[in-house]
């Protein structure tokens, strides 16, 4: 601290710049010779990047005989935008999808607003009504055309994906995180057995034990959505990371709490529920918020199972004969999307971090 | 009557009741569950249990490290997918680990041009599925390098194509035995010379290079030991034939994918860890250690990782153990990996879901486990003696 504070002093006020970089960039000889390294590298991976996606590249037009340039053909993301987005949902219907996202993101809204009266009572409501309302409007029935899920995909479906599964994940991880650190010998059993089990096994196949085994254990006739199975297996593995991030905030809230809970004749419900969740939550929400980006970028594996999401579409739209070899634009074109979202959401979970400190 | 108000105000009684409770509803659920497995099992016609292990695959493995053919049973196959899921996964981490570390010393460089390309390159790949850099490796691999026939030789006894790098390998023989006892020889030595060198540094003080000469040790040994008995071992040579090459053995573009992939993706968190960990270490240890003269990278080296070490340890453990979950996303470009052979090939040929899931699932507990209980008797042997 107090070097950074003497350099400042000596530093002259005038033509500091040139100066600054000299300080932060030649300060030795082996501090230049990385400096001129890293900008070579720099300059070495940037400047034909930039000449692909950028320059040389070619963004009007419909077919690829529009793409001239040696660049990348943004032509063909612009053709394929519809199915990127809403994979083969039909074109008329696709309002509902917009009107679905839009409840979600008011409802995600609301579920931050501080000054909303009974927010522990509406919030978790609120989430119940949005979640079945965004089943109707996407699958129909009662109104509104039938859209079968096989026509779901594309980045609709990731985020179908990660919202329900997210979602489901966060009362059953709590539950599990509850019972890990219960006095009850079976309970506490049981939730480590279930966290450690799907912890430890990988998530690839968890979905196909959801995919092939979910409709084998179930009594013959009953035909379970593929995209509900999908959800169950996302689910309980995120329930099992989820819960480790609870555990974590339930053990940072100190012991006085629940005594002094138990002092007041509190049972054991009504301490957890008003005095232990809400704070542990609140420390554990930044983990939360790591663990549902984990959940977005491993929704990527239901292509695996032939559910096309936003990955799984861009991989088949390679298949289309009339855009053979347009594999770098469709894996950038879906690699930027992802980077976007979780890149968004993980600034948030610092921002969360940040303001924790000042409670 | 009194007897049993008692019995529901009674916390213990209570907590029997809400235990046995949960245990008879798992109870039913599991029942539910096997009666109607077997019921549907019946159905489709398909008998239970693991005799289907000994029947005869049938299936090609394109990449093999095990004497498994297509005659062998289904049991030496789930050994493939086992072995071909560990050489992916321990090569992924000693190489993760190693750009990991780099990248994580980077990011704290003073050089903000340093630390900037580092920091990008975490929030790159750490923002971004892994199924995505597998997909994009894979595919960029197999288009950039060219067909069989148009291969690039090296040496031309090597040949790069986009069905893999084809390389010689020794014929099994006594001279082959040789050689990997001196490999094996070279590796002892080098561990010799690391603790000699600790023991030395930590008595008196002296620093012994034993990295380089474990370098040389490790190097120089095999050179030798082939240049006076590996021209005595037959080799096995590629050569064009008909449409591919035959002979040698194939290191194939899935292999590669799968292993940068998981390279570039783990060094991110890695990095991250590594960051984290020096961070941890007070500041007064590095002013300690200038104030005894000790240059920056020495007190790097000597003074700063091994205690950032105990702090890492654990997570590290976490990023190893999803090297070895995530290595499994090699299904979804077909490296012959234990999903891939096992839950892919092998259940579509004998429909034995229940039996084949639960044998993967138990294999990678099994595995998850020991390396968990390696770390963390390395966690307990590094970790700081407090009383």
């Amino acid at each position: 601290m107090t070097d950074v504070a003497a350099t400042d002093l000596a530093r002259p006020q005038g033509p500091s710049i040139l100066r600054r970089l000299r300080g932060d960039y030649f300060a030795t000889p082996v501090d230049a010779v990385i400096s001129i390294v890293c900008l070579v590298a720099l300059v070495a991976i940037i400047v034909p990047v930039l000449r692909w996606a950028l320059i040389d590249a070619n963004f009007v037009g419909t077919t690829r005989n529009d793409c001239t340039g040696g660049g990348a053909c943004w032509v063909f993301i612009r053709a394929r935008f519809g199915q990127f987005m809403y994979g083969l949902y039909p074109i008329e219907e696709r309002w509902r999808v917009n009107l679905a996202g839009l409840l979600l993101l008011a409802t995600v809204a609301l579920s931050f607003w501080k000054a909303m009266p009974q927010r522990g009572r509406v919030v978790p409501l609120m989430w119940v009504a949005v979640m079945l309302v965004g089943v109707w409007l996407l699958s129909g029935g009662l109104g509104l055309v039938r859209v079968e899920t096989r026509q779901w995909g594309g980045l609709m479906l990731t985020i179908f994906l990660s919202v329900y599964a997210g979602v489901l994940a966060v009362p059953l991880g709590i539950l599990m995180a509850l019972g890990r650190r219960s006095e009850l010998p079976v309970i506490r059993m049981l939730s480590t057995i279930f966290i450690e089990f799907w912890r430890g096994v990988p998530i690839i196949t968890v979905i196909f034990l959801a995919s092939l085994l979910l409709p084998l254990i179930m009594p013959a006739g009953w035909d379970i959505d593929r995209l509900v199975r999908a959800v169950v297996g996302l689910a309980f593995v995120i329930a099992a990371y989820m819960a480790e991030a609870v555990r974590g905030g339930l053990q940072a809230i100190p012991k006085g709490q629940s005594e002094a809970a138990a002092a007041a004749s509190l049972g054991y419900w009504t301490t957890t529920r008003l005095i232990v969740l809400p704070q542990a939550l609140r420390i554990a929400m930044p983990a939360m918020t790591n663990e549902f980006i984990a959940l977005v970028k491993n929704t990527s594996l239901v292509s695996i199972v032939s559910i096309f999401d936003l990955l799984g579409i861009a991989q088949a739209a390679l298949a289309d004969p009339n855009w053979v070899g347009m594999n770098n634009e469709a894996y950038v074109f879906a690699g930027s999307v992802y980077w976007i979202i979780c890149f968004g959401l993980s600034r948030w979970a610092r921002r969360l971090e940040g303001k924790k400190t000042t409670y | 009557m009194a007897e049993l108000t008692r019995l529901i105000y009674d916390k213990r009684a209570r907590e029997i009741f809400w235990q046995v409770v949960i245990l008879l509803a798992l109870v039913i659920v599991t029942v539910f569950i096997v009666r109607n497995a077997s019921q549907n099992m019946v159905n489709a016609g398909i008998a239970s249990g693991f005799d289907f292990l000994w029947r005869t695959s049938g299936i090609d493995v394109p990449f093999v490290l095990t004497d498994y053919t297509s005659n062998s049973n289904i049991l030496g196959l789930l050994w493939v997918g086992v072995v071909n899921t560990l050489v992916v996964t321990i090569v992924s981490i000693i190489a993760a680990t190693l750009l990991g570390f780099v990248v994580g010393v980077a990011r704290l460089s003073k050089n903000k041009l340093l630390s900037g390309i580092a920091g990008a390159f975490i929030e790159i790949v750490r923002n971004i599925p892994l199924l995505f850099f597998v997909m994009f490796w894979y595919s960029l691999v197999i288009n950039a390098l060219p067909a069989p026939r148009q291969s690039i030789g090296i040496f031309s006894v090597a040949f790069l194509n986009n069905r893999g790098l084809t390389i010689p390998v020794p014929v099994e023989g006594s001279a082959f035995k040789i050689a990997a006892l001196v490999i094996l020889a070279g590796i002892v030595g080098q561990a010799a010379i690391a603790i000699w060198a600790k023991r030395r540094r930590d008595a008196t003080g002296q620093i012994f290079p034993a990295w380089a000469t474990g370098l040389v040790l490790l190097i120089g040994l095999p050179v030798l030991a082939f240049g006076i008995a590996g021209f005595a071992t037959t080799w096995d040579l590629p050569a064009f034939r008909g449409f591919n090459f035959r002979g040698g053995f194939v290191l194939v573009p899935e292999f590669v994918a799968l292993f940068l992939a998981l390279t570039v993706y783990t060094a991110g968190f890695i990095a991250e860890v590594v960051r984290g960990g020096i961070q941890a270490v007070v500041k007064g240890q590095w002013e300690a250690a200038y104030a005894l003269g000790l240059r920056p990278n020495r007190t790097l080296s000597l003074v700063v990782i091994p205690q950032a070490m105990r702090v890492m340890i654990p997570p590290m453990t976490s990023q190893y153990l999803n090297v070895l979950k995530n290595s499994s996303f090699g299904a979804a470009i077909a490296y012959p990996d234990l999903v891939s052979v096992f839950v892919g090939s092998a259940l579509n040929n004998t429909g034995q879901a229940i039996e084949i899931i639960a044998i993967t699932l138990a294999i990678y507990l099994a595995i998850g486990l020991a390396v968990s209980g390696f770390m963390n008797w390395y966690n307990a042997k590094t970790a700081l003696v407090t009383r």
